[in-house]
């Protein structure tokens, strides 16, 4: 069905992106309000979409194309949402209002070319979710590596310059593996269309599969940030400013999981990666870092980087979740998706809301912290115990559909390994909160740091903490509420011929 | 010791490589594929000779939008981490002779610039290739006459202006494209001559302009931006 | 098949210097030679031995070279040339502030 609406979730954090710099030359000022306004506009666009196909949505064959430039789908570029496409956007239109607001609140509207590379970051992921073409895919992901480069190099000292140079090796490396895989793509079939290749993949010589397949998973156990290649993460995580934290490790890493999900099921074909056993070695490597991840965390005296090491672990029982190809894998890991997000970004919110009281981010000036807005306290405690998965919250829910995901096919190695992880994450998180509860003195910190000390910013950011950490509970209660979207999510993923059909038969 | 595993193994991973390129088939498997198509009824489609311009910007203009994309990217990001309050300024040129010369043959680079930014669609060419050459005349002015002249001639909000009226005509391109005819990106009938004449190719000479000057005021803002970050510890010169 | 040879070789030598070296702009260097090379590759790859997909100068149907990896280039070369502007400031920036760009003095895990 051609929907003449979605390019536009593409061109509003573009265009707003690009009236920036002209805006600034006119007055500061203004750029609060154009920020604000494609916000709600961006949010506004992406639920008018919902509403509009409801129907579709129930039955569970929401499929939207639009052509650009008029050309039809091999010759063009084209722009797809099904399911699995709208299940993402809604994610980044949700988190792109709040994330904005948060921003406003926390960093104010003095700096520079944060907005602009915020919003181009938005429409960067947009586009990734959207696109129907694998080299414009491509084009997209060295968007985003480019865009959270300078955001992560922010705060402008010694310590976030080393981690973005260190961020960027990473990512323009692994934009070159994908890169030869899109290249190999092209030259042994002939089209760039990712429904065409979908259809044409198995006709190939077996060896050549498995040269793109491996090309592939290199460069996206590069960008998510699974064990061999996790170094980048801890430090990039830990040196920004608080937002763009939340940014990158609730936002960022669940792009590339629809990534990752997109080109092996849908583009190529996991049945050969199941041939082969390479999916046996994804669900081990994956495990390994998640323990690794959880490990490491214990050993953290930072609190970000705490938080960057838990997002490892977490970031990794998602893949081993999904690399099991079972439905009840594809269930635990998308909800694990959604709580996560909702999780980390109350973490990281919260967090960056408390450290304005501290003179660094280490655990022994953390002590009676808690004391300071007991409010905001409460609700980091709350957020770390859905991560560990306590219930309500809706980490408790999550983790057990894919502890029963594991023992549906007997990976009992799996299943002690999720344990594992929720153990550690019990000391590792109580250790950061005891010593929020600590009754010390706090000397008066001498840190210049009064940036929520306007009476209305101190107010948007603990209304969006609040926001975040009220939206986990609210959904661990009322989870069944995901259980249509996410049966339809994973009727588009077992069935590749379905995107196949609609977009070259139709 | 470390040099030498790295340099073992790399040599196993380089015979590994090679051995699994020669898997590459010789043809392409889909019989009538993208490029077929383009060769034989590009120009027709398009009224642009050079197929690559035609492949660019009319059938793949998406693409081109996401790359000026992250050009504009990355001159905010180096702006973001270079930028200074105050922006000390070098008068220091070259000699003389160079000073002459470059008098008399900035001109030519700049015609030499403007020719291959409308000329895209005739002959190699187009609007990155232009927007370059077009960077060149600013770093020539900041090298040979000193980074003030430069800074009379082009201050930075021009470039800035120039810059973002660029990425907005592209944009606006697009959107006319939604009233006019019925897609985003939609090739108009805008300049409806002759395939191999001046005035053809419906949307590409506008677009092309636009990159052109995004991709010039870009390029010329990076340049100037990190020289004055290397000359701001000398106090005076 | 000489054109593969000279890919893999120059390859091999980018990923050498990135992964070996210890300053930090000799690994940007590396880089740049990796993506150099693949370019080299796919234009080696596209190249049947016809004419240049111009088709100005002959009207008649002639084999003319494939002209979609060219483009590809295009891109791909933009986007190289700015992930290594960025990648040079933040050098820049970092010995402006007093780091060291030698990643012997970079204690922690380097690379």
């Amino acid at each position: 069905m051609i929907s003449s609406n979605i390019f536009l979730l593409i061109l509003i954090p573009l265009t707003t992106a690009f009236l920036i710099p002209l805006l600034d030359l006119l007055h500061i000022k203004y750029r609060k309000i154009l920020v604000g306004i494609a916000g709600i506009l961006e949010f506004t666009v992406s639920f008018s979409i919902i509403f509009t196909n409801f129907e579709f949505l129930k039955k569970g064959t929401l499929f939207l194309t639009y052509n650009l430039g008029g050309w039809s789908p091999p010759f063009g570029i084209n722009l797809v949402l099904d399911s699995l496409g709208l299940f993402f956007s809604t994610l980044v239109s949700v988190a792109l209002l709040l994330i904005t607001v948060y921003s406003i609140g926390f960093i104010g509207h003095h700096e520079g070319k944060y907005y602009v590379l915020l919003f181009l970051a938005f429409a960067a992921m947009q586009g990734v979710i959207l696109t129907g073409d694998i080299f414009n895919l491509y084009v997209f992901i060295e968007l985003l590596t480019l865009t959270s480069a300078p955001l992560v190099a922010f705060k402008r000292n010694r310590n976030s310059t080393e981690a973005s140079i260190k961020y960027m090796f990473y990512g323009i490396i692994g934009g070159l593996c994908f890169f030869i895989g899109v290249i190999l793509i092209y030259f042994s079939l002939g089209t760039l269309n990712m429904a065409e290749i979908s259809s044409h993949f198995t006709e190939l010589n077996t060896r050549m599969q498995l040269i793109i397949i491996t090309f592939f998973l290199l460069s996206m156990l590069i960008k998510l940030g699974i064990f061999p290649f996790h170094f980048w993460l801890p430090k990039a995580h830990s040196a920004c400013p608080s937002s763009i934290s939340t940014l990158l490790s609730g936002l960022l890493l669940k792009i590339y999981i629809y990534i990752f999900i997109r080109i092996f099921w849908i583009v190529l074909d996991y049945n050969v990666i199941q041939e082969i056993g390479l999916a046996d070695f994804i669900v081990y490597l994956s495990l390994t870092s998640c323990l690794l991840g959880h490990i490491f965390a214990l050993q953290a005296d930072d609190i970000k980087r705490m938080l960057a090491f838990s997002t490892i672990g977490h970031i990794s029982m998602i893949v081993a979740a999904l690399a099991l190809n079972t439905e009840a894998g594809f269930y635990g890991g998308l909800l694990h998706v959604i709580s996560h997000f909702l999780m980390k970004s109350a973490l990281f919110t919260g967090t960056g809301y408390l450290l304005q009281y501290t003179p660094s981010h280490n655990i022994k000036d953390l002590k009676g912290v808690g004391y300071k807005n007991k409010n905001i306290f409460i609700s980091f405690v709350t957020a770390s115990l859905g991560m560990i998965g306590i219930p309500p919250v809706i980490g408790f829910i999550s983790k057990w559909y894919i502890l029963l995901a594991f023992l549906e096919v007997n990976n009992h190695i799996g299943a002690t390994i999720v344990i594992l992880g929720s153990l550690t994450a019990v000391v590792y998180y109580f250790r950061f909160i005891t010593a929020g509860y600590e009754r010390t003195e706090v000397g008066t910190s001498k840190k210049e740091r009064h940036v929520l000390s306007v009476f209305y910013r101190e107010k948007i950011v603990t209304m969006i903490v609040y926001i975040f950490t009220f939206m986990a509970v609210i959904t661990g209660v009322s989870f069944k509420l995901f259980d249509l979207p996410l049966k339809a999510v994973i009727d588009v993923i077992t069935n590749p011929a379905y995107y196949i059909n609609y977009v070259l038969g139709g | 010791m470390r040099k030498f595993i790295v340099m073992f193994l790399l040599v196993f991973l380089g015979i590994f490589l090679y051995f699994n390129l020669s898997y590459l088939p010789a043809e392409k498997m889909i019989s009538n594929n993208v490029s077929q198509h383009y060769i034989n009824s590009g120009v027709k489609e398009t009224g642009s000779f050079n197929l690559v311009t035609a492949i660019l910007f009319d059938y793949r203009a998406f693409d081109s939008l996401g790359e000026s994309t992250i050009i504009f990217a990355a001159v905010s990001g180096i702006v973001l981490i270079l930028s200074r309050k105050t922006l000390p300024v070098s008068s220091h040129g070259l000699t003389f002779i160079v000073k002459r010369t470059l008098g008399l043959l900035t001109p030519f680079i700049f015609l030499f610039s403007i020719y291959l930014m409308t000329h895209g669609h005739l002959s190699p060419g187009g609007g990155f290739q232009g927007g370059v050459i077009l960077a060149t005349i600013s770093i020539i002015f900041c090298i040979v006459y000193g980074s003030e002249f430069d800074q009379k001639k082009f201050s930075p909000q021009t470039k800035t202006k120039l810059e973002t009226g660029g990425a907005l005509l592209f944009i606006l391109m697009g959107i006319l494209g939604v009233i006019f005819e019925n897609g985003f990106l939609d090739n108009l009938n805008l300049f409806n001559g002759e395939p191999g004449s001046l005035i053809s190719a419906g949307n590409i000479p506008v677009i092309n302009l636009g990159i052109g000057l995004k991709v010039g005021a870009g390029l010329a803002i990076i340049f100037y931006s990190m020289i004055q970050k290397t000359f701001g510890e000398e106090t005076d010169h | 098949m000489i054109y593969n040879i000279v890919f893999v070789i120059l390859f091999i030598l980018g990923l050498y210097t990135v992964l070996v070296k210890k300053s930090m702009i000799k690994m940007v260097i590396g880089l740049n030679i990796m993506e150099s090379a693949i370019f080299f590759w796919v234009i080696s790859l596209s190249n049947t031995g016809n004419l240049i997909p111009i088709l100005q100068t002959y009207m008649e149907e002639k084999a003319v070279n494939d002209p979609v990896p060219q483009a590809l280039i295009l891109t791909g070369i933009v986007i190289g040339a700015s992930t290594t502007a960025f990648l040079l400031t933040l050098i820049i920036e970092l010995k402006k502030l007093g780091g060291s760009i030698n990643l012997d003095h970079i204690k922690g895990l380097s690379e």
